[in-house]
């Protein structure tokens, strides 16, 4: 019985995932934000990617093993905002399949309301018009009597149905989708996930997955600065595996460690100038297999640079009181928060979230009391707060939601200093920033009252448009005044990897600030030529 | 015994940055550390005043290096003072200088009981000030009993906060953990330094010279009130500016405080802080 469960689970997710990734364009293209937002479609899809491989490797007996492993690999794989929730559907979805043998259209409406519950939970202001109204939608047509009359594979047909009608409706919930013209991406993400899921238990044919995407899950997961030339990826199978002590064995060998699993599967991901030694270790406990090597050096003389700045920094030094873990984008601004001393950089940020595991890698990673997490994006914030839960040593997370808010936070930081005040410090620092920004906008569209064509500059402050245009210094200026605000005195600007011409817009701001500081750094972020902050 | 301003002495040692001390009271002395630019040397706030010491420090490429006061300098200081019956020696922090050492092998030297040497465990005006409460209680008459209690409390209650322009001549002199001072060294920050149990230690950073105002001010009105007894003083390693700003936040936040000691950092506090550098000290007395 138990191979047929962990068979069917596995053909079920494999259907959703191919579901998914057949949209995932479609859903990227989704974003309400006329600049590149968090890639929901790619987030998801990378979320149920972690799910699918989990359940590939295991070898769970029973329907509540099952499902505990697909909550697990589900929180551990969790990319974004979406990946966080759905992560949190699929656990409220297991938790209620674990404590039946037999599934009817009764247990799954059960599934479907705890699922729903549990993304409610997960979100501290829930908004309508997501994600969260789809599966909620989902699980009132599960409750419907004449639908639990059905047998299964009607019962997920109706709810389906119900679901792209959530789906379409989410405009008349959230006036962003509305004015973008668009439906929400994170709810189309799971209509397809739940599309997949229904033609598989059917019967049906599911869409070939797309073959010229690019694999994101190995790349994806080596994300973080490392001294060590090979990032190691495998999986080992065997009886009574003992995570902890595997992880003592591997901690010798090299660092960003992540061992996740069950007593039956472990995966192991690190970074070590020997990995032979790390896969000995695998095959001295078990069978290994998914094995995945590669040299993370091809970038090495600047990671030397990098490595020469913050060596003594990160490596010689004593447990410090507080550690930070910043999520930065771009190089420049890498450099800029290690200079801060934060104590572990993990690349993402917009278009690129790290996942949930990436985080609880770099928090277990970081030689200090407590940790503070920098998520510095919107979209990392939820993943933040999940893995300050799972990590073993005491963390928390400072909300900021931009790289430029970040970098104000952590100017105040004090590594000899406790939590409680660094968080006070850093806190102070937030309410005092104001961040803005200067893009191309990627759709034309009407946004906080202002036109904005497709392809023009768009200059944002503190998340709200403020200004479009064809003329950059424009922009930029409009959204310089706007963050000194007539009092900030001290200006920051971020160059992206496209980096504007900055002459005009300092020449003017110099005229009309004489007293501010202005300090030019290059950022190196994707997606924004320009970054600023005041303070 | 009864200790009177006429049969107890005090001795400073430079880093006080209070060289009028002598002239202001006849019970007081200072002994100056050395200062070393390549082979020249240098007795602190004698031979090197402050002025010439950052006019000095403008062209030259090394660092200069500083030494403490030999055991013979104390001897000599406490032979100037044969006549009192009790002498208090103040030094730095002995965990930031030699000083302290110097002094207590120089009183063996002396013999007796008659000079006692106390380590104040800090560094700067805030000597001045222990030195000046001393003195208050020496003008009223006073008991080494008195003084040791006022010295303990001293230690738990006086507070400095200093920022300076760069961390780099603390790192160098070795007078700061390497690992604060690798930090932040591309943007414009500036540390908020303390003195907490003889040793410096970084309290908070900030972004730009208005912010480092704006914690000074906060971390002095957290830790004063109002009232009569609050003394104050600011030094700064040629950077004028700042004393208006600060002279002003206290008459206006404490307008009971009185004001001890406003000064220029002398050639030895100025090697170690860097030019640039701003202490604010407190003691409610």
């Amino acid at each position: 019985m138990a191979e047929l469960q962990i068979e069917r689970a596995r053909e079920l997710a494999r259907a959703s995932l191919a579901n998914l990734e057949a949209n995932r364009r479609r859903i990227d293209d989704l974003n309400v934000y006329p600049v590149p937002d968090g890639d929901t479609g790619t987030n998801l899809t990378l979320t149920v990617r972690a799910v699918v491989e989990a359940l590939e490797k295991s070898s769970a007996g029973g329907q509540a093993a099952v499902a505990k492993e697909l909550s697990r690999a589900a929180l551990m794989g969790a990319r974004g905002n979406s990946g966080v929730i759905f992560s949190q559907i699929v656990r409220g979805f297991a938790d209620v399949l674990a404590e039946h043998e037999e599934i009817d259209a009764a247990v799954l409406s059960q599934a479907f309301r705890s699922a729903s519950d549990a993304a409610y939970r997960a979100v501290r202001r829930p908004v309508e018009g997501t994600m969260l109204t789809v599966v909620r939608e989902m699980a009132e047509e599960g409750e419907k009597p004449d639908v639990l009359a059905l047998p299964k594979t009607e019962f997920l047909r109706r709810v389906v149905a119900r679901g792209e009608e959530a789906v379409a409706r989410t405009p008349e919930l959230l006036a962003v989708l509305k004015d973008a013209g668009v439906v929400d991406a994170g709810g189309a993400g799971l209509l397809e996930i739940t599309r997949g899921l229904a033609a598989s238990a059917a019967g049906e044919a599911v869409p070939e997955p797309v073959a010229d995407q690019p694999t994101v899950g190995f790349d994806a997961i080596h994300l973080e600065e490392s001294r060590y030339r090979y990032c190691t990826v495998f999986v080992v199978e065997g009886e009574g595996l003992d995570a902890e002590e595997l992880e003592r064995e591997l901690e010798q060998l090299g660092d960003s460690l992540l061992v996740v699993g069950d007593a039956s599967a472990l995966k192991i991901h690190v970074h070590t100038d020997d990995p032979g030694a790390a896969l000995g270790l695998g095959t001295r406990v078990g069978a290994i297999e998914g094995i995945e090597i590669a040299n993370m050096q091809r970038q090495a003389a600047e990671r030397e640079e990098r490595l020469e700045a913050s060596a003594a920094a990160t490596l010689d030094l004593p447990t410090l009181e507080t550690g930070v873990v910043v999520v930065a984008a771009g190089a420049g601004n890498r450099r800029l928060f290690e200079s801060y001393g934060a104590t572990r950089v993990i690349e993402g940020g917009q278009s690129m979230n790290p996942s949930t595991a990436d985080i609880v890698a770099a928090i277990e990673a970081t030689p200090a009391t407590e940790v503070i997490v920098l998520p510095n994006n919107g979209n990392v914030i939820l993943s933040a707060e999940q893995a300050i839960g799972l990590a073993s040593k005491p963390a928390r997370v400072v909300a900021s939601r931009s790289q430029q808010a970040g970098l104000a936070a952590m100017a105040r930081y004090v590594a000899s200093i406790s939590a409680d005040e660094n968080e006070a410090a850093m806190t102070a620092a937030l309410a005092d920033v104001a961040t803005g920004e200067v893009v191309r906008a990627s759709r034309t569209v009407e946004l906080d009252g202002i036109d904005v064509r497709a392809g023009a500059w768009l200059g944002l402050v503190d998340e709200v448009a403020v200004a479009a245009g064809d003329d950059f210094d424009e922009v930029a200026t409009a959204v310089v005044e706007r963050v000194l605000g007539g009092y900030r005195e001290l200006l920051t600007l971020l160059t992206g990897t496209e980096e504007p011409d900055l002459d005009v817009l300092l020449a003017r701001v110099r005229s009309a600030h004489p007293l501010a500081e202005i300090e030019t750094h290059a950022g190196g972020q994707p997606h924004y030529p320009l970054l600023v902050f005041a303070e | 015994m009864n200790l009177t301003a006429q049969n107890t002495a005090i001795i400073l040692d430079s880093t006080s940055d209070w060289p009028e001390a002598a002239e202001r009271f006849p019970n007081m002395r200072v002994v100056p550390l050395y200062v070393r630019f390549g082979d020249e040397m240098f007795r602190d706030h004698v031979d090197l005043s402050p002025h010439e010491f950052y006019e000095r420090l403008r062209h030259v490429t090394e660092l200069p290096s500083t030494s403490q006061p030999t055991p013979q300098d104390f001897i000599d200081a406490y032979t100037a003072f044969a006549a009192y019956e009790r002498i208090y020696v103040l030094t730095v922090s002995a965990k930031l200088s030699g000083t302290f050492q110097s002094a207590l092998l120089a009183a063996e030297e002396d013999g007796g009981d008659r000079v006692r040497v106390v380590d104040t465990a800090t560094a700067s005006m805030a000597m001045a000030m222990l030195a000046l409460a001393i003195q208050r209680r020496l003008e009223q008459g006073t008991t080494d009993d008195e003084i040791d209690a006022l010295v303990d409390r001293f230690r738990r209650d006086n507070r400095v906060v200093f920022t300076v322009d760069t961390l780099e001549c603390l790192q160098k002199g070795g007078r700061i953990g390497k690992a604060q001072a690798l930090a932040g060294t591309i943007l414009n920050v500036k540390p908020i330094l303390s003195v907490e149990d003889g040793v410096i230690v970084p309290i908070a950073r900030v972004r730009g010279r208005q912010k480092a105002l704006q914690e000074f001010g906060r971390l002095f009105m957290e830790g004063t009130e109002n009232r009569p007894g609050l003394h104050v003083s600011i030094a700064h390693a040629d950077a004028p500016e700042w004393v208006d700003v600060l002279t002003d936040l206290v008459e206006k936040a404490r307008p009971q405080a009185q004001i001890d000691v406003v000064a220029t950092l002398g050639a030895v506090v100025g090697t170690h802080a860097g030019p640039g550098a701003v202490g604010f000290f407190w003691l409610q007395d």
